[in-house]
């Protein structure tokens, strides 16, 4: 039996397994949507909660349910509260998390490095929120553009051109605050800062 | 989009940390422990625990008032077969979904809140017409009592029966009305979008 057939079954092992197999992907989605560990946090839970509640819903067909996942993800990281009173407010539940560092601190450690992460962060705030949706799906968790259509619910071809506006605004946003530097020296700060979508994939 | 044109756009993304390896652990337990039924809060006894007593007392309904999520709902198995469905707060549809799967009916339960209304829509490509399949009863009210009644007996195997309950914002009222299909294929999950019509069914009526 399949872990689709399991889980749509009840099968809460089969569940846990989807947790252990998504879960960092599903935080990582939520944490680019929020821009906050406590709230990502809140959204992994939920979206998993919501998944056990929908679990009827799964076809029996198909691949992974990884995309399936996001899609609840970027639902619930738009209206938080909703989903919690979905579920008794679990988030007065949740157990929470003691004093998380702020990542620029845990992190980084050279001014330019914080400097240009926090242009990237301005940038991708400055986003409409169904551009951040697709493209923190497509690029940042390695989506094709038909499993971000069938997450968010939208045309494929919606899925494009939000992709191709958020690039737009992006790189002419990064380009403006970003002081122009050799290219070996942009890769080799990159590497700590951001990970890759083929990393995020395992 | 290819591998190369991603690893490139990634620099595009903003910074986002690992979930250390302790608190993956501690909530997968929280999510874990809130879904199994063990550990839910207070339940009445499931209706398929309550078999033989509905055996002994065909003639009498039985009414499981279903305190999770505090006394949001109260379904009722009647009789004849039909469900009464009471809703005195818009909350734990999940819980809603699980009592009317107990009673043999295969169900999704949404809340629609004035303004919203589910996308996609319609969320089934195979709803069977009301004269197919007469999901929903009327009159409803009983014993001036609000409420509505479904007959489970119209959805068959394999199918699903669709409710979308309207929700009043104003306090104290609560669900306004309800649009019920039989589905024979896959239901998609509801979205909530903004909406300035009606907000139950395909075409809001």
């Amino acid at each position: 039996m399949s872990i689709r057939d399991r889980i749509r079954g009840g099968d809460a092992e089969a569940f846990e397994q989807l947790f252990d197999e998504f879960a960092r992907s599903v935080y990582g989605h939520a944490f680019r949507l929020t821009g906050n560990q406590s709230a990502a946090e809140d959204v992994l839970s939920l979206t998993f909660l919501e998944a056990w509640r929908l679990r009827h819903r799964i076809d029996a067909g198909g691949g992974s349910l990884r995309p399936w996942l996001l899609g609840i993800a970027t639902n619930v990281a738009r209206n938080t509260r909703r989903a919690a009173r979905r579920h008794d407010d679990a988030l007065a539940r949740l157990p929470r998390a003691e004093q998380v560092p702020d990542f620029a601190d845990e992190v980084v450690g050279r001014a330019d490095d914080a400097e240009r992460l926090a242009a990237v962060q301005r940038a991708f705030g400055t986003l409409r929120r169904q551009e951040q949706e697709v493209f923190a799906l497509v690029v940042g968790s390695g989506l094709g553009y038909a499993e971000a259509a069938r997450a968010l619910d939208i045309s494929v071809g919606t899925v494009r051109s939000r992709l191709s506006r958020a690039r737009r605004k992006l790189e002419a946003s990064v380009a403006d605050r970003e002081p122009p530097r050799p290219a070996e020296q942009v890769r080799g700060d990159r590497v700590p800062a951001v990970r890759s979508a083929r990393e995020e994939n395992r | 989009m290819n591998a190369g044109e991603r690893e490139e756009l990634a620099r595009l993304l903003p910074y986002q940390p690992e979930l250390p390896g302790d608190r993956c652990r501690q909530l997968k337990e929280f999510v874990m422990s809130e879904i199994k039924p063990a550990k839910r809060k207070r339940r009445l006894p499931r209706p398929a625990v309550l078999a033989p007593v509905l055996a002994a007392a065909a003639a009498v309904a039985i009414t499981l008032p279903l305190l999770s999520g505090g006394a949001a709902y109260a379904v009722t198995k009647k009789a004849d077969g039909t469900i009464h469905i009471t809703i005195d707060e818009a909350k734990n549809p999940e819980g809603l979904e699980a009592d009317l799967r107990g009673m043999g009916l295969n169900a999704v339960v949404d809340y629609i809140p004035m303004g919203k209304k589910c996308s996609p829509q319609p969320r089934s490509e195979s709803f069977l017409s009301e004269e197919e399949a007469p999901l929903t009863l009327w009159p409803v009210p009983e014993e001036g009592q609000v409420g509505f009644t479904i007959d489970p007996r119209v959805v068959k195997d394999g199918q699903t029966a669709v409710l979308e309950f309207s929700v009043s914002d104003t306090p104290g009222a609560t669900v306004a009305g309800i649009w019920a299909r039989v589905s024979t294929g896959p239901v998609a999950a509801c979205r909530l979008v903004d909406s300035t019509g009606a907000p139950l069914g395909p075409s809001g009526g």
